[in-house]
């Protein structure tokens, strides 16, 4: 009898773990899709609000006299790895994006003359949202939309939050900021679903990402200047990031408008045994079916015999 | 320490996989079952694609099955002829059940089949079994006798086709009930990734009459034929077979199936029984709950199947 109590400790041992660990998922991020759809009106009043405690802008009196041809700022920007490489130890990767800045016109170092933005954005892929809803008691995928590319990977750095530095328009332009991401939809979806609905499938899309760590932003510090044209920011690439070449752009701002910008580019490829499995079960599936089976099958034999020998 | 999975796209803790597999394979080797109802809705819990958790899973079902199918085998508990049978009909519902995975992962509904599927078998199997054990438990208390098998007794099973004469289970039947519960048992492993022991066991019993002595034997001979030829056909035309994944698995899944199978040893059949129907009830009701509360988020995203994604 007391092997039956032992045997029922581990059996809900094990059914304890089936209940906990979806309770250890992260919490909830919150974005909501009328907070997506009314974004330009809640940006233009957290704008106005922020506009306060801030400092001036140094008048143009202040400034130091200009040579008659004044030069022209200009971006300059680098990533520390060109390329990183997922093999079977991969636990993610932090890139770093680093530049200088031609020509500044601060008049000192770190005093907040210029804004800086940094954006690496993954290869975008085809990207199915589905919507669940509540038919007879159970909770089932209704509706669909399928976007024809949403960028796989998003991240922001800069240096202070992004609504601060410019206004939606200039945002949109460059498609800097979550509400900006180019999704666009698959032929034919648009016309199924109104704006609000379409509004908050992208602002689903935005939520799921953020939750797999692969949308992330880094408003506060996430770009730091060093003296007066240094500059410096650490994207985090999660572990499970896809697979695919990287965009890293920059952008120099100052007064709400782009001064200049760089593109950068990072690959992100599969490498060593990792690179082989996938390549073997993407191209080969039949051979790598038939060796799933015999490695299943000569595991099974090979503890079996070993067990056999230690118990005999 | 963390090991990335080629297929399913994610960097896993190798002891937390590892000590799954131990525990999932110490329960496959006490019931006789290839544990496939706890795997793969933890492996879903652990945010494995739920694809790539049926794929992976029939090839971890492999590797802990065919360990115990050998040890049945070698006590002379497996009736190959009825093997065959079962295998052959579990070769064609395998091959329905990989062609339906594809289309429902198409339409979006993949998620949800699996997991009605998991409580209606579950909720089935595991209610039988509660009734049938408790049941059994009592008489033995009581000190009756259980009834034993009346031979010669026939029901509609008996007037089919196909006679076949499976000595080891002492049966002459038609072999087209056989035949069935393969196909059945093989569109379950592809559907659910499961071996299908819970149905296959009773449905052998209580169906067909094959003696409980030859029963867990010739399900895991079965269960080892039919998981292969999923695995072959998940990954030619689902591509959701993960060979790390699976490796994980059976390492931690052979040491805990030994240690099952010499605890089930010594342990009373309606005890065993009674175990496993509490066990299989639980996980019905865990999956069951999501299916019926509010989510906290309505809803998810996929990668589009079936496109040219480069």
């Amino acid at each position: 009898m007391t092997r039956v109590v032992t045997i029922g400790i581990v059996v809900g041992a094990l059914v304890a773990g089936l209940l906990v660990v979806p309770v250890l998922r992260p919490a909830e991020l919150q974005v909501r899709a009328d907070e997506l759809y009314v974004k330009t009106a809640a940006r233009k009043r957290s704008n106005d609000a922020r506009m306060g405690p801030r400092r001036a802008p140094p008048t143009p009196a202040a400034k130091p006299a200009q040579p008659a041809e004044k030069p022209v700022e200009k971006v300059e920007a680098d990533v520390s790895t060109r390329s990183v490489e997922v093999t079977t130890g991969f636990t993610g990767h932090e890139i770093l994006v680093f530049g200088a800045i031609d020509n500044s016109q601060e008049p000192e170092g770190e005093t907040g003359y210029y804004d800086m933005v940094v954006v690496v954005e993954g290869t975008p892929f085809p990207l199915v949202v589905r919507r669940k809803s509540d038919v007879a008691g159970v909770w089932i995928n209704t509706s669909s939309m399928t976007f024809a590319s949403v960028p796989s990977y998003y991240a922001i750095a800069s240096n202070r939050p992004i609504e601060e530095i410019a206004g939606p328009k200039v945002l949109e332009r460059h498609a800097i900021g979550f509400a900006h991401i180019k999704m666009t939809p698959a032929p034919g979806y648009q016309f199924n679903y109104t704006e609000y609905e379409l509004a908050a499938f992208k602002a689903a899309v935005i939520r799921l990402k953020q939750k797999e760590k692969l949308y992330v932003v880094e408003a506060k510090n996430g770009v730091t200047f060093t003296g007066r044209s240094l500059f410096r920011a650490t994207i985090p690439l999660p572990a499970n990031v896809p697979v695919g070449p990287l965009v890293a752009r920059t952008y120099l701002f100052r007064n709400g408008e782009v001064l200049s910008a760089h593109i950068a580019r990072v690959n992100l490829e599969r490498a060593g045994v990792e690179r082989v499995l996938h390549n073997f079960a993407f191209r080969w599936p039949f051979v790598y079916g038939v060796f799933a089976v015999v490695l299943a099958v000569a595991s099974g034999l090979l503890a079996s015999a070993y067990f056999r020998r230690q118990s005999a | 320490m963390n090991i990335y999975l080629p297929i399913a796209e994610m960097s896993v803790n190798i002891a937390v996989f590892l000590g799954m597999g131990c525990a999932v394979g110490f329960l496959s080797g006490l019931f006789g079952v290839g544990g496939g109802f706890l795997l793969t809705p933890l492996l879903i819990f652990m945010g494995v694609p739920s694809a790539v958790a049926v794929g992976t899973g029939s090839m971890n079902i492999i590797a802990t099955s065919v360990s115990g199918a050998i040890a049945q085998y070698r006590r002379k508990n497996v009736d190959i002829k009825m093997g065959i049978v079962l295998v052959a009909g579990g070769v064609v519902g395998s091959a329905i059940g990989v062609s339906m995975v594809k289309i429902l992962r198409q339409i979006g509904q993949f998620d949800l089949f699996v997991a009605l599927s998991y409580v209606t078998f579950l909720g089935a199997v595991g209610g039988l079994m509660l009734i049938e054990s408790i049941s059994a438990i009592r008489r033995a208390r009581s000190g009756t006798a259980p009834t034993a098998r009346k031979t010669g007794q026939h029901s509609w099973v008996h007037g089919l086709p196909f006679k076949m004469r499976f000595h080891r289970s002492k049966l002459y039947i038609s072999a087209v009930p056989p035949a069935l519960i393969g196909a059945f048992v093989g569109i379950m492993a592809a559907l659910m990734g499961v071996g299908g022991g819970f149905v296959m066991v009773p449905a052998m019993i209580y169906l067909l009459r094959v003696p409980t002595s030859v029963v867990i034997g010739t399900s895991l001979f079965q269960i080892v034929f039919v998981m292969a030829a999923t695995t072959l056909l998940q990954a030619i035309q689902n591509k959701t077979v993960d060979v790390v994944l699976a490796l994980l698995l059976i390492i931690g899944g052979v040491i805990g199936a030994q240690g099952g199978v010499m605890a089930g040893a010594r342990l009373k059949g309606e005890q065993l029984r009674f175990l496993l129907a509490a066990l299989v009830l639980l996980v019905c009701l865990r999956i069951g709950w999501d299916l019926v509360t509010k989510p906290a988020e309505i809803y998810s995203i996929g990668p589009l199947i079936g496109s040219s994604t480069p």
